[in-house]
């Protein structure tokens, strides 16, 4: 029988739980709304199209002889290696629906705080600024990891699998680390990029534009740069650039350029160390003049 | 006997602008309301209690700990801002849950208190519909149901009768009556005089960012009587009942309003001045239509502590 209670203040005498992951219900509350858009559930399904073409890639790979009649000249292509995973994981495809994915579903992760004031609901909670933030950071961590690490792993998974010996781990010991160190990386970087742009304007719209201009223009400066001083450290401008950069040289492959990776490396740690430092001020900056 | 909030030399500038100059107070436990016109300074007071803004110089504590910095302490309190702020795409009920959920709620217990959180601001029938569908009232009583949802041991609330409808505004100062009945400490911030005398004597007047006065609510009731009263009386005979009553010697002005059927009387001695208003009423036979104060509000009040 339910319980017959008098409206108005009653005093609650249960014990508070002394959370560790006290931000968990904001990462729950912004992954919920992402899946609540209906455009964001037919992205989502259709950013696991790359994964599955390079699970099929895998298979074939191991069956050459069945599939000549298709795979001939592509040997090369379906040779599954280090830059394979590489491949996968730089693929310009995979930034893309990464860029997507967040625009509709993380722009308006801080904006939309900001343009309903809801900051100071959660910070009169007790919550830290770092635990707000690192809330907001788990959906855009969630997401690019879902795209990322995850299907990273099931591919190498698959490999073992398919060519039925741990051949492919014992020549490769450290491919798997660098599948999650670069997928990491990844979730890193496009989080600060992500809550970067979002915590730059009220308008979810305008910071949808922002993830996509800074992105792209950031590849045109490279493309200027190198037009004008045929300079191989003009890829340093560029965001795609940079992180194919870090990529290669994770997975031991020689770069795109001869500028080396680790000043790629040094300009995604800079910037995303830059990003936290002007998210926390904007956070700071939430004050009402009246 | 330690206040429960103790603000000393408390400043804050935005840049050039003063948000509040040298607050010194003590808050005792009970409801004490914070009255001011926007720009006065309680937003910001209440932006520092709640540890949302770092005070420029002073210091605030709350149950004698520092509040700035002090996230835990924030388990204890209850904060309702002026300014809606809500995720419009959650539903009342998510919205509520998920507050609580960071006050360190278990999941079942988060969904109790919602529920009943919602049904004591009766909300529960709308309980699972988007905020964004929401009127003004029942945005405002959801604001005040996350407020106190956590059973905090101090309420901060800024304006919580905003945009709320008679009944409501009635159900919501019960409610905090209660709150204070079971022993907690409520901060009212509002610019409406009849709200706050419903809900309290004990008030904190600022204005400019500093505390003009502060006491009882009476006290600011008398500070009214050094400065003549305006009492507007609107009636088909107000030509007679100006006449009647100029004659008084506590009348010191009277004006007329012809265009309204109306007469506006200064006097500084408004009981003597009601009592004659009776009787001459009785013994006339007259009737009145409307009896209003125009400078019986806190602006006057404000007008003329800060002697404008």
């Amino acid at each position: 029988m339910t319980e017959v209670r008098e409206k108005g203040y009653h005093h609650w005498e249960g014990q508070l739980q002394e959370k560790k992951w006290v931000f968990w219900p904001i990462t729950r509350t912004g992954i919920k709304l992402a899946f609540e858009r209906r455009r964001f559930k037919f992205l989502f399904a259709c950013s696991f199209l790359p994964a599955i073409s390079y699970a099929v890639g895998i298979y074939i790979s191991e069956r050459l002889e069945d599939f000549k009649f298709m795979a001939r000249g592509a040997e090369r292509t379906l040779q599954v290696n280090p830059a394979f995973f590489k491949s996968y994981l730089s693929l310009d495809l995979i930034f893309f629906m990464i860029l997507l994915l967040m625009a509709l579903g993380g722009a308006g992760l801080i904006a939309d705080d900001f343009r309903h004031r809801a900051i100071q609901l959660y910070l009169a909670r007790p919550i830290t600024r770092n635990d707000y933030l690192i809330g907001k950071a788990g959906v855009v961590v969630f997401f690019v990891g879902l795209l990322t690490l995850l299907p990273a792993i099931i591919l190498f998974v698959l490999k073992l699998l398919f060519s039925g010996s741990f051949r492919f781990f014992l020549d490769y010991p450290w491919l798997i680390l660098s599948i999650i160190l670069y997928s990491v990386l990844l979730m890193i970087f496009f989080t600060c990029y992500i809550l970067l742009a979002s915590s730059l304007s009220q308008n979810r719209n305008y910071v949808i534009a922002i993830i996509f201009a800074a992105y792209y223009l950031s590849e045109i400066a490279r493309g200027i740069f190198y037009a004008i001083f045929r300079s191989p450290y003009s890829i340093l401008l560029s965001i795609p650039g940079n992180l194919q950069q870090v990529a290669a040289g994770f997975f031991r492959v020689k770069p795109a350029t001869a500028a080396s990776w680790y000043l790629s490396f040094l300009a995604v740690v800079i910037f995303c160390l830059l990003s936290y430092f002007l998210i926390r001020r904007k956070l700071k900056a939430v004050e009402v003049i009246r | 006997m330690t206040a429960v909030i103790e603000a000393r030399n408390l400043s804050r500038w935005y840049g050039n602008i003063l948000g509040i100059s040298e607050i010194n107070l003590d808050i005792n436990q009970g409801i004490t309301a914070l009255l001011g016109p926007n720009g006065a300074g309680k937003s910001t007071f209440m932006k520092i209690i709640t540890g949302q803004l770092k005070p420029s110089l002073g210091q605030v504590r709350i149950l004698g700990q520092p509040v700035w910095n002090n996230f835990r302490l924030f388990r204890r309190l209850g904060f309702c801002p002026e300014a809606d702020a809500f995720y419009e795409d959650l539903n009342g009920m998510e919205f509520l849950t998920g507050l609580l959920r960071l006050c360190g709620f278990s999941r079942e217990e988060s969904e109790a208190r919602t529920r009943w959180a919602l049904e004591t601001v009766e909300l529960q029938a709308a309980s699972l519909r988007p905020i964004r569908s929401y009127s003004r009232g029942m945005r405002q009583r959801l604001k005040i149901a996350q407020a106190f949802a956590h059973d905090p041991d101090i309420l901060i609330l800024d304006e919580p009768l905003n945009g709320l409808d008679p009944l409501s505004k009635r159900q919501i100062i019960k409610l905090i009556k209660e709150f204070r009945d079971a022993g907690r400490t409520i901060v009212v911030s509002s610019h409406v005089l009849p709200e706050v005398e419903a809900l309290t004597s004990e008030i904190i007047l600022i204005h400019h960012g500093k505390i003009l006065a502060r006491g009882d609510v009476h006290f600011i009731r008398e500070l009214l009587d050094t400065h003549p009263h305006k009492i507007r009386i609107q009636s088909q005979a107000f030509r007679l009942l100006a006449k009647l009553l100029a004659v008084e010697d506590y009348i010191l002005n009277i004006t007329f309003e012809p265009e309204r059927q109306a007469v506006v009387f200064e006097t500084h001695h408004r009981d003597h001045f009601f009592n004659r208003l009776n009787e001459l009423l009785l013994e006339h036979g007259l009737d009145i239509e409307e009896i209003t104060s125009p400078d019986d509000n806190l602006q006057a009040v404000f007008d003329y502590l800060v002697g404008k």
